[in-house]
């Protein structure tokens, strides 16, 4: 390393010292030297030498059984490779699949410019960095050591047999001498380790960082790289052949959307950047916000479905009808925010609130007709009425409700508008979705349903009124009396029986619902747990000063309550996450099921199953791993566990 | 300034979890009868408008035939990995869909668990199964299925290892003292057990969750015998024998009979007559030598009245049934006939057509329509 003051040292453009940066905590006494290391650690006693010894065994059997398995001739990872696309997206159509890479598209630019808003400017010490290196090169070379050579192959490229029908096996020398690439590689990495080491002392070994995003972006590079270099999934069924197709269409072949991606993050990622400091950067955040929280409905709805918009039904119902709500509701707020209103608006907020309730109940009895979306206009109008006395005063501030309503009213009109309309794409079976795409969707909404209600569901069971306390009690602990199973089993087969008529829900959209509803009473106990945590001094205080019950709600108790529930409520995420694989066993199209049953019983890879499962758990396991990660990092950032 | 932006991005969020509900309601309609779930003018009972005989009509207005298949049987039903259908069921969904629209890939296929699909037909989410189904008794009266024409026979054999002295000769005599392995919930299971009572044998039986569990610890010699139906046996022997086994299936004649073919709501005639017809054509076809490459000529030239008939020429009965004179004919050209079908999917497994039930009645089999006049 010619130069060893590169990446950045102690500086950052806000004054934030990475001295104190998130990742400071040493890596554990690389002072010592190595001997002596072990010996402290590993060797300190005859019982905690056996005890390291039989480990070791044990972990080196585990990863030599694992990488026999994974690396075996009998492996037919051509399984997983040609359907790859399948486990993904399944049946999405190849001539419209531009909209999956503008919806990748889409997230990678948002936590691109998340990234670039809000993380600070971290890095990680130079001691680390070697430390990963030298560990990721000693376990490459541990695992070319550890597993079992190869076997010879025949003529017809089956592995060769011996006379007791055991399959022969290349001498160990051979085998270490064909593993050449993988030897590089252990080399390389363990080299780049060990000069970063050698190049620092001690002390600034410890305290001189390398930047984090360039580090993370360096990487996802290497690995988008990989695909210009090795044919990872670029096969396609030609007859009953394997064919590369190097003349696919740009959109399935992954490595030039790849690409594109990796180059949009950076990019967002310094747009994201520039935007910091200035005077919009709170406009800006909010923008985010607002975008991260559409994306999931336009993506699902209007980007991946592609909806046939019947002009005629939006001339006649839809805009007439959006219009009435957007400008009527805006006037109704209006006066209802008129100062010294007292407690007619009350009283006129709550009469709202009950006709809205009324239109339901006579949706369930099939007494009157009224549009689905008048109904949720009405609901939410009654909600907005309940909000005004919060936005009494002054014409600015009045004036601020009504926008809030009309923008809120125009998107949720063209969401459900959109959402109602019929879907163009040309699929084989009934769902757009399936494989990953299935997965990502419930969850996702999973999450966007039950944590408002969970949220809710907590309030209610701290609440003083008993009404609230005995349902929300009733309804949580009823909830998880339930195995998560049985709820699903309901959902996917009753729940249309329960709707009003006319009302239908398919099968994924049931049993999404069903996911929220248990979710929301597992996230109602976490929650509840952070909600008690909030001192009664914070109550005192608050109504000393005289917030109502609402305010002190929404600006003391909540925020606090929330904080302290944030590693609680990441586990609950993760485990929804992965709780999305029993959508297979209720038989719908998701990432488990086409790798447990779909791509074992195509005829070119009948019984394939390992390799399809082993492929699923690794994808699984990216995901909850970078999501635990995310929230340790929130975590420390919040400084949970230290107020 | 904080507040009211906090309280708006609350409303937001609570109107877009509305917003969310009420578009779920929507989103599954769209691959339906195409009726926007808002306009909520009258309620209208839909099962009892497809129960009461228009399903053909209903069909022939969505301009799309909802199928049901299985989408995890092999050669038969299988997704494949564009995630279209690819199969012999598959291909029968095509037939119909074929002559009822003209059009063979008007088909949405429905996958369905063994659970939900008798359910799916009765809640009309799918207009047909073409799904694996036995022809039961208790299934056409008590479930209130009507069943076409069997398309495929088929019956539970046995299959084990030629080192362990079984051979195509054996019978469920020479099973005393055998691990026989199954797969669990199943009737296969009970036929087994039934088959080896008859005989006097004592076996032993074990179950697993699935079939490809079964067939490992078959491979892996933890079971001496695999049952389960003979197309599923020869499948797996063709492409699961590792170098070193022989495998054989056996008894000749199946210890148990599952005629598959179509199902369909019961009592509704005109629908039913539509698809039991599209499928005696491919079976008519086939005694007749109509195959996919010749339709045309065949069509242009016919030899005989009945093909004439059949093709939409002369005399031809389609237009009475409701479906176009040349429903048949476009059956054939688009998909096939039963021999066409049969080579495309079942042949590449190893299933072989000569001298098995499913020849045939020429050919000493049980393939046989009734004719076209």
């Amino acid at each position: 390393m010619a130069d060893p003051h590169f990446g950045l040292e102690r500086h950052d453009p806000e004054g934030f010292s990475l001295t104190a940066a998130v990742d400071s905590a040493p890596p554990d006494e690389p002072s010592l030297p190595v001997g002596e290391w072990l010996r402290k650690n590993l060797f300190s006693s005859p019982f905690n030498t056996v005890l390291t010894l039989v480990f070791t065994v044990v972990a080196l059997a585990g990863l030599r059984g694992l990488l026999n398995f994974a690396f075996s001739e009998e492996r037919n990872w051509d399984a997983v490779r040609v359907n790859l696309r399948l486990l993904f997206t399944q049946a999405y159509p190849e001539d419209q699949y531009i909209r999956v890479w503008v919806s990748v598209g889409i997230v990678v630019a948002l936590s691109g410019l998340s990234l670039g808003l809000w993380a600070r400017l971290s890095g990680v010490p130079v001691a680390r960095v070697a430390m990963w290196s030298m560990t990721a090169g000693g376990l490459i070379a541990l695992g070319v050591v550890l597993r079992e050579p190869s076997a010879v192959s025949g003529p017809d490229g089956d592995p060769m047999r011996d006379a007791a029908g055991e399959v022969i096996r290349q001498s160990f020398g051979a085998a270490m001498g064909d593993r050449i690439w993988w030897w590089l590689a252990a080399a390389v990495l363990f080299g780049v380790g060990a000069g970063l080491w050698r190049g620092f002392e001690d002390e600034r070994r410890r305290h001189t960082y390398v930047p984090t995003i360039p580090l993370v972006f360096g990487s996802l590079g290497v690995v988008v790289a990989t695909l210009w270099l090795y044919r990872w999934g670029h096969y396609a069924f030609t007859g009953n052949e394997f064919v590369y197709e190097p003349d696919r269409t740009a959109a399935l072949s992954t490595k030039l959307p790849w690409t594109v991606m990796w180059l949009l993050l950076m990019a967002s990622w310094a747009a994201g950047r520039q935007g910091r400091g200035t005077p919009a950067e709170g406009r800006l955040k909010v923008l985010v916000n607002l975008a991260w929280l559409l994306s999931p409905f336009i993506l699902f709805w209007v980007v991946l479905r592609d909806p046939a918009i019947d002009w005629a039904h939006v001339w006649s119902t839809d805009l007439p009808m959006a219009a009435g709500f957007v400008i009527g509701g805006g006037a109704v707020l209006y006066g209802l925010t008129r100062p010294g209103i007292g407690e007619v608006g009350r009283v006129i907020a709550v009469g709202l609130l009950a006709f809205a309730g009324f239109n339901w109940v006579a949706a369930f009895a099939g007494w009157y007709p009224m549009l689905q979306k008048a109904r949720f206009g009405f609901l939410l109008l009654a909600l907005a009425a309940l909000l005004a006395p919060n936005f009494t005063g002054e014409r600015a501030q009045r004036l601020r409700l009504v926008w809030g309503w009309a923008g809120a009213m125009t998107v949720v009109q063209y969401l459900v508008t959109m959402a109602n309309t019929e879907s163009t794409l040309n699929t084989p079976t009934s769902e757009f979705l399936g494989g990953f795409s299935v997965t990502l969707f419930v969850a996702v909404f999973t999450l966007i349903f039950s944590f408002p209600l969970g949220v809710l569901l907590a309030l209610g069971r701290t609440s003083k009124l008993p009404i609230f306390r005995v349902l929300s009690t009733a309804y949580i602990e009823a909830m998880r009396g339930i195995p998560l199973i049985t709820v699903l089993f309901f959902f996917a087969n009753m729940l249309n029986l329960f709707l009003p008529q006319n009302m239908e829900l398919g099968s994924v959209a049931a049993v999404t619902v069903g996911f929220s509803l248990f979710a929301a009473a597992y996230l109602a106990e976490n929650v509840r747990g952070g909600l008690q945590a909030v001192g009664r001094s914070q109550y005192e205080a608050s109504d000393a000063v005289g917030l109502t019950t609402v305010q002190r709600t929404m600006f003391i108790v909540l925020p606090q309550g929330l904080r302290v529930s944030i590693p609680p409520l990441v586990g609950q995420v993760i485990s929804t996450f992965k709780e999305t694989s029993l959508l297979a066993v209720i038989g719908i199209f998701d990432f488990l099921f086409l790798a447990n049953r779909a791509i074992p019983s195509q005829s070119e890879f009948l019984g394939v199953k390992r390799e399809g499962l082993l492929f699923v758990s690794i994808v699984y396991w990216i995901f909850a791993f970078s999501m635990s990660k995310y929230s340790q990092r929130l975590e420390r950032r919040l400084g949970v566990g230290e107020r | 300034m904080g507040r009211p932006i906090i309280a708006a991005a609350v409303l937001a969020a609570v109107a877009l979890t509305a917003a969310a509900c009420a578009g779920d309601e929507g989103e599954e309609q769209a691959g339906g009868d195409g009726a926007p779930v808002e306009t909520t003018a009258a309620p209208v009972d839909t099962v009892e408008a497809v129960g009461g005989g228009g399903l053909l009509g209903a069909v022939q207005s969505r301009g799309v035939l909802n199928c049901g298949v299985s989408g995890v049987a092999v050669a038969f039903s299988e997704t494949r990995p564009d995630g279209s259908q690819k199969g012999f069921d598959a291909d029968y969904c095509r037939v119909v869909a074929a002559a009822v629209l003209g059009n063979a890939g008007a088909v949405n296929f429905v996958p369905l668990t063994a659970a939900e699909r008798f359910v799916a037909v009765q809640t009309g989410e799918v207009d047909l199964l073409m799904r694996n189904s036995t022809h039961t008794q208790s299934r056409d009266t008590d479930v209130g299925m009507d069943f076409g024409p069997v398309t495929y026979y088929d019956g539970q054999q046995l299959m084990a290892r030629t080192a362990d002295g079984y051979s195509a000769a054996s019978t469920v005599a020479d099973l005393d003292g055998a691990v026989v392995c199954a797969n669990a919930g199943t009737t296969t299971e009970k036929n087994i057990a039934d088959a080896a009572a008859d005989a006097g044998v004592t076996i032993t039986l074990n179950t697993f969750q699935d079939l490809d569990i079964v067939t490992q610890n078959f491979i892996d010699g933890a079971c001496d015998v695999l049952t389960t139906d003979g197309s599923g046996l020869v499948g797996r022997r063709n492409t699961m024998q590792p170098d070193d086994q022989e495998w054989v299936i056996f008894p000749a004649a199946p210890i148990s009979k599952e005629p598959l073919g179509p199902m369909y709501i019961q009592n509704d005639s005109a629908f039913a007559d539509a698809v039991n017809w599209a499928v005696y054509a491919t079976i008519t076809a086939d005694e007749k030598g109509i195959t996919q490459a010749n339709v045309d000529a065949m069509a242009a030239n016919p030899p005989d009245a009945e093909t004439a008939r059949l093709l939409g020429g002369e005399g031809e009965l389609q237009s009475a049934m409701g479906l176009d004179p040349d429903a048949f004919f476009q059956a054939i050209k688009q998909v096939g006939n039963y021999n066409d079908i049969w080579e495309r999917h079942l042949v590449p497994v190893g299933l072989v057509r000569a001298g098995s039930a499913n020849a045939s009645w020429l050919d000493g089999g049980l393939i046989y329509a009734p004719p076209a006049r």
